[in-house]
């Protein structure tokens, strides 16, 4: 499905003295299949913007496309139901969400909401488990024993088990430990490619935007501030500077080093290990030179 | 529901009714509720109507925003005044439809007891509306402090209070965001049957629920770590203090008082 912002704003509030335009005038199109990151400081609009995208919140001025649907501020109150099935959102801290009594009741709930056949529902929960790698015991456990990590990636579990057409994820790994954070986004990004995932992911961590994105969007006061592939956006420094936004550390390192020793090093995803082996590789030829 | 609801919002600001001393504000707007019941002919009403009108001038909030805020209450300001216009039968008759008689008494009853509902609601809106929550708990603290003779916990309770009041922003952000992501997973809280309607309710309540309680694990755990012991032997960080401006309202006030008693019957 293809998202298209045209002139999109937003105000919370208005016509009170706490009115608050929190996005404005955004023109973006998203087409099906694309890895989407959207960085920016705190308060720059980024979750008023993905709520956008499954109706949440109707834009105060212009209209979102989502595929056949368009939203705009003069909608009548449709049904959003069938739209937000298609789009799922992960909020943060989703294991938030949570409230059923056994794990297998609250990853079913959303399947169940959509009006999914019972044995359709029972297959989408076993997939949906292994998805996120926990084991099939779990299903009978109440979410509320479980330890955080174990409670976010079921609450995952339950917005997969939608099988959206697109997944948005807000800041899916705040509050995890290092590892944890590794194999969540891997975890993603297989589903993304496996299943041609239209994902959207709002993070402040510039490494995951770099390594997992086809396209940045970067967002400042409300307003779409650049917009390109990861190299070209994290190769303005200056600029992101601006809006207070740091350059990944590879990225930096790499720069530095081709710097000092004359390198030719490009970054084209690799890891640090990888990384490491060019650098030993650099040195070698240029022993032998 | 957030938008048009301003009973009990705080809208900061520095005009002169902001900078007053909640106690100030709260002993005189206590008074003027009783005293609204002693207007008893135009003169005295006007006067009063002058007053309110004089205080939300004062306040600077735009006087749209106050009238579109206390919208339910108008249903029941409206709904007052047909009630008495049906029911009174007082004084000569005014209108005869059909069966339906309607007296000049019942007029003059509707429209009184429905502008001495907008005044009150007008005037104490207003104590709300130009007073922190933290000035309110700390008014009532001071005003209520000779209570603790007679060994009523004051502290605790106005604490308890402020601790309330602090944490019903923090649960409404918490249910708007809940009720978001269950949404996402399609419940409907605003169509289906009323049953449909309350089985929704449920996945919204456990978890507000699960973090409320959560959140005061951890409010008295950091209490604790801070060495938080009750009133005992406590010093105030805003200590409120009457200033000139307090002494000039409640002189003004007085004055307003005795003209208004004089103008009334």
């Amino acid at each position: 499905m293809d998202i298209q912002f045209k002139q999109v704003s937003y105000t919370y509030q208005p016509h009170t003295p706490f009115a608050y335009q929190a996005i404005r005038n955004i023109n973006l199109s998203i087409s099906s299949g694309e890895y989407i990151a959207i960085v920016g400081h705190t308060g720059s609009g980024k979750s008023t913007l993905l709520q956008h995208i499954n109706g949440l919140l109707l834009p105060t001025d212009g209209e979102v496309q989502i595929g056949e649907y368009i939203l705009s501020s003069n909608n009548k109150r449709q049904d959003l139901r069938k739209l937000r099935e298609k789009v799922g959102i992960v909020f943060q801290y989703p294991e938030h969400q949570l409230f059923e009594e056994t794990v297998e009741k609250d990853i079913s709930f959303g399947p169940h909401n959509f009006g999914i056949p019972k044995d359709e529902i029972s297959k989408r929960v076993l997939s949906s488990i292994e998805k996120v790698e926990l084991q099939t015991n779990f299903l009978e456990k109440s979410p509320f024993e479980l330890s955080g990590g174990q409670m976010r990636r079921v609450a995952i579990a339950g917005v997969l088990a939608m099988e959206p057409e697109v997944l948005i994820l807000d800041e899916p790994t705040a509050g995890l430990d290092p590892k944890g954070q590794i194999d969540i986004m891997k975890m993603f990004y297989q589903l993304h490619q496996s299943k041609q995932m239209t994902t959207i992911l709002v993070t402040h961590q510039m490494d995951h935007a770099l390594k997992y994105a086809d396209r940045i969007i970067v967002l400042a006061n409300g307003e779409v501030y650049m917009e390109g592939n990861p190299e070209e956006i994290f190769s303005k420094t200056n600029q992101l500077q601006e809006v207070n936004l740091d350059v990944p550390e590879i990225l930096t390192l790499i720069q530095d080093f081709n710097q000092r020793f004359n390198g030719t090093i490009r970054y084209q995803r690799q890891s640090i290990a990888e990384l490491a082996k060019e650098i030993v590789e650099h040195f070698r030829e240029n022993k032998r030179l | 529901m957030k938008s048009f609801m301003i009973i009990g919002q705080f809208v900061p600001g520095t005009s002169s009714l902001h900078k007053l001393d909640p106690r100030t504000k709260m002993v005189t707007i206590f008074s003027f509720v009783i005293i609204v019941f002693f207007a008893n002919n135009v003169l005295s009403y006007g006067w009063l109507a002058l007053f309110s009108l004089a205080l939300i001038l004062l306040s600077k909030i735009r006087i749209p925003y106050i009238l579109k805020g206390i919208t339910p209450v108008w249903f029941l300001i409206i709904f007052t005044f047909i009630l008495h216009l049906f029911i009174t039968r007082e004084g000569p008759v005014l209108l005869e439809i059909s069966t339906f008689k309607i007296y000049e008494g019942g007029v003059i009853r509707g429209l009184t007891i429905s502008l001495r509902f907008l005044l009150l609601v007008l005037v104490t809106s207003l104590l709300t509306l130009t007073t922190s929550p933290m000035e309110i708990t700390d008014a009532i603290e001071e005003l209520f402090a000779p209570l603790k003779k007679i060994k009523v916990p004051v502290h605790e309770l106005a604490l308890m209070m402020s601790i309330s009041l602090r944490f019903i922003p923090t649960l409404l952000e918490e249910t708007e965001k809940i009720s978001k992501a269950q949404a996402s997973r399609g419940v409907d809280f605003r169509t289906g049957t009323l049953k449909d309607r309350m089985y929704a309710i449920v996945p919204l309540l456990v978890p507000l629920f699960i973090s409320a309680f959560k959140r005061a694990e951890e409010l008295a755990m950091a209490m604790e770590a801070r060495g938080y012991n009750g009133s005992e032997g406590r010093t105030k960080l805003r200590e409120l203090k009457l200033t000139n401006i307090d002494y000039i309202a409640i002189l003004l006030y007085v004055i307003i008082n005795i003209i208004f008693f004089t103008l009334r019957q």
